[in-house]
């Protein structure tokens, strides 16, 4: 049931994009088509769940233990880096087409600072081994939501007419603010 | 090969140079924080207790709380720190309990992530004043548009039910551990 | 080559026209977060200001040394370092702001005008150069964040820096703290710096129109319109 609680949370309540603004430079920049929002979201939440396993582990094993918590921004950080870095390897050896849909996506994901903020939330609120990989999962599912709403809105306003001075970005925020309007209704579900 | 040597080289220094800075920076610092951290606890206690002079903390009960003693170290009361769900997220509030626990001294917010304007009023005075004196027993009940008429009644805050009554719920489960605490002996 | 921009120049381009966060949209993650009051705004701004001035002067100072193949992972360590130093700082000397401003001091690291200017910037240029373009772009991010807290605040709150400027008459607009209202807020005042160069960029073409038919060279406007 915590789990669950959490899951959601994570998802829908406190999302991560249109709650905590974290991972809004991919959400800018990736979500003007369908498609590449959806391997962007797929590619994240594979990177979230593994950063939120290395991460507990990192934190609690070696961190804690020996008093090192002040080395916790730098540790992370690496260990992020690293971990996509070895990602996209393995991906590349193991899938080529799996490689060819998320591969361009993977370097951008170092610098996305809602992994780098599911690690340090994750240690800030003292989750369990197990509730640190839904936290994960959930906020991964949340970021592939909002990007992929997004995107499917960008679709249909490439056809409108938006007064030129709110072409691009300015309207992609716009839309954003509404949307987090909207996902204010999830609030109340834990 | 040379290039390699160099590039472990710098990567190495940089990291020995960056954990000797901060390791000399937090040694530094964590007093301050451990000081900060007292204070601001401290403070809070004395608060939601304001007859207090001293607090021991009660260790091993699983949760956190707080043995109240007045100048004559005489125990008054009880400081309760307990947590749970709200609207969006944790609220954490402290609360001061009467010795007996059937009284609630004062209640404060600690944290909170409710709708800003609605749901962060259960921080405001107005809402928190109704806790002074309430009564606990057999448990605190929440009414929403009329004015309390029993003494264990307090108000939901319009537009913030639910808020509201997640603080008096938290309260409650806080409470009936302290109960069960005392009636095991525990409190002694 | 490019052409090398005076000091001055090379200062307040990162004030308007490489603005960080109104023209380059970099770093919006902080932006939109912490600026539900001016006073958050100028406390992220100043403290992401230190660590952009610390990590240039110093990357800029040993660019030479750092082989090509590690500089990212370099760059990252050593904004990390300065990161939590000001964390801890904040940690130790200003505990409300410190807890005001949550996790997005930690997550200045990654903050993309940071690691940008590194990249872009300082890992190519000498440490005094480095040191203004930091300062300017500092600045440019701090004023940007400023004036979103302000309006934010403002109507969100009827206050400024924590004083009450505006009567109790007046309803704030919930909205403006939410987070849609930062949405809302960045995303209008985008279109206004957009609508301003769109404005300046017709005006020097009108300006550049009417030169030609001056010294009567009308084939040149057609090119023009044709471009």
């Amino acid at each position: 049931m915590e789990l669950f609680v959490i899951f959601i949370s994570a998802a829908l309540v406190n999302n991560f994009v249109l709650a905590y603004f974290l991972g809004i430079c991919p959400f800018v920049g990736v979500s003007n088509k369908l498609s590449s929002a959806i391997s962007m979201g797929m590619a994240t939440t594979f990177v979230m769940t593994l950063t939120a396993i290395v991460s507990w582990l990192l934190y609690n094993l070696i961190l804690i233990p020996y008093n090192l918590d002040f080395l916790q921004i730098p540790s992370f950080i690496l260990v992020i880096a690293s971990l996509v870095q070895f990602v996209e390897m393995v991906i590349k050896k193991v899938s080529q087409p799996l490689y060819r849909a998320l591969g361009i996506f993977l370097p951008l994901i170092t610098t996305n600072c809602a992994i780098l903020g599911l690690a340090l939330f994750g240690s800030m609120r003292e989750y369990s081994f197990a509730e640190n990989i839904i936290f994960g999962l959930g906020a991964g599912a949340g970021f592939t939501l909002a990007l992929v709403i997004m995107a499917g809105i960008r679709e249909e306003l490439d056809l409108a007419d938006v007064p030129k001075p709110f072409r691009g970005a300015p309207i992609t925020l716009i839309v954003a603010g509404i949307l987090a309007l909207a996902f204010m209704g999830f609030a109340g579900m834990i | 090969m040379n290039k390699v040597i160099q590039m472990l080289m710098v990567l190495t220094g940089i990291g020995i140079i960056s954990g000797g800075l901060l390791a000399t920076v937090d040694g530094w610092a964590d007093p301050f924080i451990i000081a900060n951290k007292k204070a601001e606890t401290e403070a809070s206690i004395f608060r939601v207790q304001p007859e207090g002079k001293s607090y021991e903390a009660l260790n091993n009960i699983g949760f956190e709380a707080y043995k109240i003693k007045n100048e004559n170290s005489d125990n008054i009361g009880y400081a309760l720190v307990y947590e749970g769900n709200g609207f969006q997220g944790k609220i954490r509030l402290i609360c001061g309990l009467s010795s007996d626990l059937n009284k609630i001294i004062a209640l404060e917010i600690l944290e909170q992530v409710e709708t800003p304007g609605l749901g962060t009023k259960i921080t405001e005075s107005p809402f928190t004043e109704q806790f002074k004196q309430l009564e606990t027993s057999p448990s605190i009940n929440w009414v929403k548009g009329v004015e309390p008429s029993k003494p264990n009644e307090i108000q939901a805050i319009t537009g913030a039910t639910i808020s509201s009554k997640a603080v008096v719920n938290i309260l409650n489960q806080g409470i009936e551990q302290m109960r069960q605490l005392r009636a095991s002996g525990a409190l002694q | 080559m490019k052409k090398q921009l005076s000091s001055w120049q090379e200062f307040t381009k990162g004030i308007w026209k490489n603005n960080p966060i109104m023209v380059q949209l970099l770093g919006l993650c902080p932006t939109l977060a912490v600026t539900v009051s001016a006073i958050n705004g100028l406390a992220m701004g100043l403290a992401a200001t230190f660590v952009l001035i610390m990590s240039s002067l110093l990357i800029s100072s040993i660019r030479k040394i750092i082989p090509g193949q590690v500089r990212i992972a370099s760059f990252i360590v050593i904004i990390a370092t300065f990161v939590t130093i000001v964390d801890l700082v904040m940690k130790a000397k200003f505990p409300a702001l410190s807890k005001a401003l949550g996790p997005f001091i930690p997550l200045i690291v990654v903050n993309c005008v940071i690691l940008g200017r590194q990249e872009a910037f300082a890992s190519k240029n000498n440490p005094g150069r480095a040191f203004l373009d930091a300062i300017g772009m500092g600045s440019g991010f701090t004023l940007s964040l400023i004036v979103l807290g302000t309006i934010r605040e403002i109507i969100g709150s009827r206050s400024f820096f924590g004083i009450k400027v505006l009567p109790e008459g007046f309803e704030p607009w919930l909205i403006m703290i939410l987070p849609a209202g930062a949405f809302l807020t960045l995303g209008l005042l985008l279109a206004l710096v957009n609508y301003y160069s769109i404005r300046k960029e017709r005006e020097e073409h009108e300006s550049i129109i009417a030169h030609y038919k001056r010294v009567g060279r009308e084939e040149l406007i057609e090119e023009l319109k044709v471009n």
